[in-house]
């Protein structure tokens, strides 16, 4: 076991005490990013790239969730109450911070000793890391996996932001659709943010496309290079202050993908095209890689895209009438 | 040669980011100092590694990475420590030499 | 190289004290913020190690979308403040 991994495993098991024992709400979120930031280069260093560039895409997105909940529990009165009466006495601090250091600690010498001795099922593991390139293509046996053997998770997990944009629009307190001129953020007047996102949405949309168009190739794919784009969209929002996206036309947008991303791998999979010995079988592989990935990426930019319009963008501002 | 120039360099960032600690550890200053030294020392430092590590290389692909994760954060890095700190001055968090100022 | 990389880990401890104690919430960001750039750091010496370019990939998204993460804190943090009346009037 490599060193380094070993020091950043017990940075990770510090942090995720600092955040689940922390007093304030705010500090929860701040120990909740470096918690995250740290897990996604142990993944990378624990020879999982792909999930490791997910949970840093993931990791911004969820503090800005975080944040607008926190918001929200603190407009209303309650989030001080809480913590009033969350004081306590100091032994027991003391022994609420020493028993999950134990355990992490217990945890951390059992997985650094845990040696995997021989698989016991070795002939689906050769099947699909011999034959992935032979059955689905492409160079990244991820991708394989879950574009071509697990295509049903896929499709699910779609259904699932499906359900989560149409869940947030239909539960959502406001009525508006739109946000009214005069109250965008402070940092449109600002000269650097305008400067700065001049040259950085450039190469966020560029590395987009990378991801989205290299992602049987190496690692990468259609989920990143949709929270890419919508990472552009939401500096598009928030730092410069530009609200001037149609919401209703990228719901029914998001449809249409979602139905293009059940027909595809039905047309290509279910019905065997792929696996047909004929000598066009490579570049139809590529193409429907190439074009699921492109698929889920507008799927994920659209879903985002919804979600933090409706969420934060819309809901973040007080009403007229309620007053400030 | 060109190996020894670039353990330099590379130890030449290592140097300026350890300044950067003893900035941020200055106890009679206050967050705007703090921020002020580190954020600037510790753009300085990734710049200096940077460069280091694309002379180890040479002209390569890994080059060219290396210079676009550089204008990223020749870009990114001060203006993350100047939002930070306008946030920090617009929403009232006062310098401690001012506080005094005002009581006297 | 394996100095330059105990070393950068051993800087990721002050920042995590930082972190820790800092008497404001922006003395926890401004933590935050370095260690997401030392993380970048350490990516960037360990794929030079190894002669891997397909790290380089992660250390670019890492600085795109850590970076957003920060800026949103800031901003919701400066915003509540200025609606409950404590921020700087312009």
């Amino acid at each position: 076991m490599n060193n380094l991994i070993i020091v950043l495993l017990v940075f990770w098991i510090i942090s995720s005490i600092w955040c689940v024992f922390a007093q304030k709400t705010y500090r929860v979120i701040i120990f909740f990013g470096v918690f995250s930031l740290l897990t996604a280069a142990i993944y990378l260093f624990l020879g999982a790239p792909d999930v490791a560039m997910a949970e840093a895409g993931i990791s911004a997105f969820t503090t800005i969730f975080f944040i607008v909940c926190v918001e929200k529990y603190y407009s209303r009165g309650e989030g001080l109450k809480h913590e009033m009466a969350t004081k306590t006495n100091k032994p027991r601090k003391i022994t609420r911070y020493i028993f999950p250091f134990i355990f992490c600690v217990a945890l951390l010498v059992l997985f650094l000793n845990f040696a995997p001795t021989g698989y016991v099922v070795t002939e689906l593991r050769d099947q699909y890391l011999q034959m992935f390139m032979h059955d689905v293509g492409g160079l990244n046996a991820v991708t394989a996996i879950y574009l071509g053997y697990r295509v049903y998770d896929t499709l699910f997990e779609a259904l699932l932001l499906v359900v989560a944009v149409v869940a947030v629009i239909h539960l959502s307190w406001y009525e508006k659709t739109a946000v009214s001129d005069g109250k965008h953020s402070e940092m449109e007047r600002s000269r650097m943010a305008k400067f700065t996102m001049r040259i950085i949405c450039p190469i966020i949309l560029l590395f987009g496309t990378y991801l989205v168009l290299n992602g049987h190739i190496s690692a990468g794919g259609g989920f990143l290079g949709g929270l890419a784009f919508a990472s552009f969209i939401i500096c598009r929002f928030l730092v410069l202050g530009i609200y001037d996206l149609p919401i209703e036309k990228a719901i029914r947008m998001e449809e249409i993908v979602f139905i293009n991303i059940v027909i595809l791998p039905i047309l290509a999979i279910f019905t065997g095209i792929m696996y047909l010995a004929w000598d066009a079988t490579e570049i139809f592989q590529n193409i429907y890689l190439i074009a699921m990935s492109g698929l889920i990426g507008m799927k994920v930019t659209l879903g985002f895209f919804v979600l933090f319009y409706r969420y934060i963008a819309i809901e973040r501002l007080p009403e007229e009438g309620e007053g400030e | 040669m060109i190996y020894i120039l670039s353990y330099i360099i590379i130890g030449l960032g290592i140097l300026f980011m350890l300044f950067g600690v003893i900035g941020l550890f200055q106890r009679k200053r206050d967050f705007y100092y703090r921020i002020l030294i580190a954020c600037k020392v510790d753009t300085v430092g990734m710049i200096t590694i940077g460069i280091g590590m694309a002379l180890r290389h040479g002209i390569s692909f890994f080059t060219g990475k290396i210079f676009l994760i550089l204008l990223i954060i020749v870009v990114l890095n001060p203006f993350v420590a100047h939002i930070v700190t306008q946030a920090a001055y617009k929403s009232g968090f006062i310098s401690v030499y001012k506080r005094k100022d005002g009581d006297a | 190289m394996n100095i330059v990389l105990a070393i950068l880990l051993g800087l990721l401890v002050p920042y995590g004290i930082r972190v820790a104690i800092g008497p404001s919430v922006w003395d926890r960001l401004l933590g935050m913020n370095l260690i997401a750039s030392k993380i970048i750091i350490i990516i960037m010496v360990y794929a030079s190690m190894n002669g891997a370019t397909f790290l380089l990939d992660f250390a670019i998204i890492y600085a795109l979308s850590g970076f957003i993460g920060t800026i949103f804190i800031a901003l919701f943090l400066s915003e509540r403040s200025i609606r409950k009346g404590r921020g700087k009037k312009e």
